[in-house]
């Protein structure tokens, strides 16, 4: 057993201590990755170098807000509006689907907006599902043996939500949903009968969906075969890989990559990683891959201190969204997974994630304040100890 | 995860599969950074690298007196990249059209055609355009130049002329650039349609109007700078300038002989593009400046070229020949101060000449062979006094029909009058065919044929500009027993008008044939002299004493004692011989087309300038149905000398010292 350091008495060195710290730490050294590397993307665009870095520097200011105010709202009092939270949520999704309300852009229909104020609602609803989620499980825990209350319920209430997102044709959204959705019900103790033919169910479900749209299959198994199709299909991705390759070890240097300009497109966005693959090099992409892990191992260790079954399956849900985004997002942009649009958490430009992620940062810091007051301080030095 | 509310194995399961979903990553990071790089990359190299070229500007060609005969005007093709344009410029499109010249809707549609579907790409359009070896290099003869004695059939000149197939070539307009200048990697979208990132709007589009065109700032549409030639002065000198076609490739005259000099080297740069296929400045890698064309002078002067243009309008308009021909040059140096044919063309406009009519091109002061008819007995008397075998004075009876030669007994050819006994200098204004026939005897097969060598004749001149004839003369092995007799009045062989014009100025330069020369001077863009042309000798054909002498007897020819005295300009004394030549029509000579020319010199005694006028078939409407060369082209002769001795400040007084020879190429030819 190491001893504890001299500072760690302090209140200051205590909140470093803490993985929740922890994961905030991470996710500002990614906002500034993501910064610095969005000033280098976007140059070449038309809209000028500094347009995308003023939007993304005042998005991360309403975000940093946002989790601060999330932070110190009592999340058991929220608890009791928790199907308002959910029902709100299904009703903004189908709001978006209306066709004059929603906004659609490049096929998909997705925002919700007045003016230049656009919001991806699905992007909130993720949120809205983890809360609801967690308080139905919570409240139905002694139940969760049953079908009805412990499967079949909670499965039709994600099954709504992934639906609604599918019909967005918004594929990644819906498949993180199902899978974050999923993971609570597995944690909450469904039953493995239950799980595993209904995880069959909905990777059947999901071939289905891609066989029967055109184009989707092929879309869907482009990725299968780069070379082959990288001037069609899979061009994006084809260009993405490129970069990692151009990056090498070393990097090109931050403002030499030059498959963002017009080579790859979304570059400020959905395939930002590759543009760090490509300036920066594999040290840092196996460092944002490295800062992510950390995410979730911080959150496992905060999730030891959940006072009860509630507040730890709505932190779970937060840490899951985090890290399951991340890895998709780092599956598609390095060519394991199908592409699919999904921003790259804390770095990808764009308004609505950015505030998703304040808000789960905010749950995060939030349940850090509360949860210590109840507890022992044998739990928090216990804590300190594993960081140790 | 003993404390959580869920059990360790579930806990464990999530968490074991999330961190071997980053150790995957992890590992297909290493993979792509370092594994597999290098195979990625080669693929992309391809892509990105991006070759551009510079035009260079082509060189002016302009006259003695620097005035531009032809030069390269800056103008514009305008592009449209129409994947890049933005809707709120939409408004300005009609102005667009407006300065482009061209129907709002013509231009509405190729901005608004954003794809192209996938087609083959068309490889003529490839091979049209490739670029045409620049095989002559300047100062170096022409190929035919060794072709020497013509021993073949007497066949009519330009049966066989390689330059006309050229100028077919010359007259198909040049395939428009394919519709992606840089490469076949464009883009395709999600459906497959090839995006279009280059069209054409407008060429020929001037700098002001580029500069407004910029001015409205439509995103997506740009100008690339290409030059354009223009001839300012239209036709004149048309035939020795030659032209360049639509994709500027010389096709004729000096255009394609100086084109090593004038057209300059491109530049170019070599670089990466970005995904548009523009080109990235930072990335250059090498680059090359574009070095523009050498100008090149001319010894024609623009001024005598318009004297005899006018002469030879007036004459076409007065006989309505077949061709005819005006050289005037600088019998002291060879220079050519100008030369005119007709039928001509305009440059600016050569690809409206009729396809049937591209003789026109043809620069037939070079090209095209007529039998010289009397100006040739320059060559025997010549001959004959170097040789001291005659002198001025010594007689011949020109009333024999008939006279033994080496044996066998040979007809005269007939005389226009009746001549008794005639002195050397009688036989030369009196233009006697049997005369200069025992003058050619005299001297013997082999000396004559030597002589009419030394002329120049049966050799080509070495004009630059392009093709050449070399004429028909063939060796005594081959004459038949009437040569002899009608050789040396200008039968029976064939030369070319510069030919003539060459060998008639060996008496006017003091014996010596001079190369035929035009361009004066090369110098580069800031006008420092690269390369300047001087007077080339090719070789002393007759003594000084006896070009006197035959420019003394030459100088009765225009006088009412000879047979041109409409060729005598008052107060000067002028050189130079009639010629009225039988045309071979099917085969025999005939009485009704004649080639009627007058090639003289003067001041006699102190030669300035060389003046050929000769007009090709004039008899319909010459002055008694028969185009003699004293009433047809004598006139002309005159006419010309009369401006040129103001414009050039001839002086009719005592000879000047003979410069010397600066280049001598005794025996090349």
């Amino acid at each position: 057993m190491a001893t504890l350091p001299p500072a760690a008495d302090s209140a200051r060195a205590r909140f470093l201590l803490n993985p929740a710290a922890v994961i905030v730490v991470c996710a500002i050294a990614l906002a500034i990755l993501g910064l610095t590397i969005l000033f280098s993307a976007s140059a070449s665009f038309s809209d000028g170098a500094y347009f995308y870095l003023c939007k993304q520097l005042a998005g991360l200011v309403a975000a940093t807000v946002l989790c601060f105010v999330v932070s110190r709202i009592n999340l058991d009092y929220a608890r009791n509006y928790a199907w308002w939270i959910g029902g709100a949520s299904l009703f903004l999704l189908a709001l978006v689907l209306v066709p004059h309300v929603g906004i659609s852009v490049n096929g998909s229909r997705r925002w919700l907006g007045v003016g230049s104020v656009r919001m991806q609602v699905s992007e909130f609803a993720k949120l809205g599902l983890v809360f609801c989620l967690a308080h139905y499980l919570a409240v139905n825990q002694t139940h969760i043996g049953e079908f009805k209350r412990g499967f079949a319920l909670p499965a039709a209430l994600i099954a709504a939500f992934g639906g609604l997102v599918l019909k967005e044709t918004d594929m990644g959204t819906a498949a993180l949903m199902v899978v974050v959705g999923f993971g609570l019900l597995f944690l909450a103790g469904a039953r493995w009968r239950y799980v595993l033919p209904s995880i069959a169910g909905v990777i059947g479900i999901f071939a289905v969906v891609v066989v029967l749209i055109p184009n989707r299959l092929q879309r869907f198994t482009a990725f299968l075969d780069v070379e082959g199709n990288k001037s069609g299909r899979t061009y994006q991705l084809y260009q993405a890989l490129v970069a990692f390759a151009a990056g090498g070890t070393n990097g090109a240097g931050l403002g030499q990559g030059r498959q963002q300009l017009n080579y790859l497109p979304e570059a400020h966005t959905d395939f930002i990683f590759s543009v760090i693959g490509e300036e920066l090099g594999l040290w840092f992409t196996l460092g944002v891959v490295a800062i992510f892990t950390i995410i979730f191992i911080a959150g496992l260790i905060h999730l030891r201190r959940a006072p009860n079954l509630f507040h730890f399956l709505l932190v779970a849900g937060c840490v899951l969204l985090i890290c399951l985004q991340a890895i998709i997002n780092l599956g598609v942009t390095t060519g394991l997974l199908p592409t699919k649009g999904m921003s790259l958490p804390f770095i990808s430009a764009g308004l609505s994630n950015l505030m998703l992620m304040g808000l789960l940062l905010g749950v995060i810091l939030n349940t850090q304040r509360t949860w210590g007051r109840a507890r022992l301080p044998g739990r928090a030095r216990a804590m300190q100890e594993v960081l140790a | 995860m003993s404390k959580g509310f869920a059990s360790s194995y579930r806990t464990g399961l999530i968490a074991f599969s999330l961190l071997a979903s980053f150790a995957g990553v992890g590992g297909r990071l290493v993979w792509l950074h370092v594994i597999a790089r290098d195979e990625l990359l080669r693929s992309v190299a391809k892509v990105r690298s991006r070759f551009d070229a510079e035009t260079a500007r082509r060189g002016d060609i302009v006259d003695a007196r620097d005035r531009i005969l032809a030069t390269s005007r800056s103008l514009f093709v305008v592009n449209v990249d129409p994947s890049w344009l933005r809707e709120k410029d939409e408004t300005k499109w009609s102005q667009l059209a407006a300065l482009l010249g061209r129907p709002l809707p013509e231009v509405r549609k190729i901005l608004t055609t954003k794809f192209r579907e996938p087609a083959p790409a068309n490889p003529a359009a490839a091979a049209s355009t490739a670029a045409r070896p620049a095989d002559l290099v300047f100062n170096l003869p022409p190929s035919t130049a060794a072709a020497g004695v013509a021993t073949g059939s007497p066949e009519p000149a330009g049966a066989v002329d390689p330059t006309l197939a050229e100028l077919d070539a010359a007259n198909r307009e040049p395939a428009d650039e394919p519709a992606d200048d840089t490469g076949d990697e464009a883009t395709p979208d999600q459906t497959g349609r090839i995006p279009i990132q280059w069209a054409k709007l407008a060429d020929d589009i001037p700098e002001s109007v580029m500069s407004e065109i910029d001015r409205l700032g439509i995103r997506g549409v740009y100008g690339t700078r290409s030059y354009r030639r223009t001839y300012p002065h239209n036709q004149l000198a048309a035939h020795i300038v030659g032209f360049v076609n639509k994709a500027q490739h010389p096709i004729a005259g000096l255009e394609r002989y100086a084109d090593f000099y004038l057209r300059g080297h491109d530049g170019w740069r070599e670089g990466e593009r970005d995904g548009r296929s523009r080109e990235l400045a930072q990335f250059r890698t090498r680059e090359v400046p574009p070095a523009d064309g050498y100008n090149v002078k001319l010894s024609i002067n623009a001024n005598v070229q318009d004297i005899i243009e006018q002469e030879l309008a007036a004459i076409v308009e007065r006989y309505q020949p077949l061709k005819a021909t005006i050289i005037v040059s600088d019998p002291r140096d060879g220079f050519v101060l100008g030369l005119a044919n007709y039928p001509t063309f305009n440059p600016n406009d050569y690809n409206k000449v009729p396809r049937d009519e591209m003789s026109r091109f043809k620069n037939i002061a070079v090209t095209d062979i007529y039998d010289p008819g009397s100006v040739f007995k320059i060559v025997p008397a010549s001959g004959a006094l170097e040789d001291g075998l005659v002198t001025p004075d010594t007689v011949f009876d020109c009333s024999l029909e008939k006279i033994e030669y080496q044996g066998l007994t040979r007809k005269l050819p007939a005389e226009d009058h009746h001549f008794g006994n005639l002195t050397v200098a009688e036989i030369i204004a009196h233009s006697s065919n049997r005369g200069a026939a025992q003058l050619a005897m005299r001297l013997g097969d082999e000396r004559f044929f030597a002589y009419a060598r030394a002329f120049g004749f049966g050799q080509v001149t070495g004009l630059p500009g392009g093709y050449e004839e070399a004429g028909i003369m063939r060796p005594p092995a081959k004459w038949d027993s009437l040569t002899i007799t009608r050789m040396p009045m200008g039968q029976g062989l064939s030369v070319t008008p510069m030919q003539m014009h060459q060998a008639m100025s060996v008496i006017a330069s003091g014996g010596l044939l001079l190369r035929p020369q035009v361009v004066r001077r090369i110098s580069d863009v800031s006008n420092e002299m690269v390369s300047d042309f001087y007077r080339v000798a090719v070789r002393r054909v007759v003594s000084e004493r006896t070009a006197r002498t035959m420019a003394r007897l030459l100088a009765r020819v225009a006088t009412k004692d000879g047979t041109a005295p409409e060729a005598a300009i008052p107060g000067y004394e002028v050189a130079g011989k009639t010629g009225t030549a039988q045309k071979y029509i099917d085969g025999k000579p005939s009485t009704t087309h004649h080639v009627a020319s007058f090639i003289g010199f003067f001041p006699a005694s102190n030669p300035q300038v060389a003046i050929s006028v000769i007009v090709d078939d004039a008899d319909a409407h010459a002055p008694g149905g028969i185009a003699y060369g004293a009433k047809v082209a004598a006139p002309s002769f005159k006419h010309i000398g009369e401006q040129l001795i103001t414009y050039l400040d001839i002086k009719a007084g005592a000879p000047a010292p003979a410069g010397p020879a600066l280049v001598w190429e005794g025996g090349r030819r």
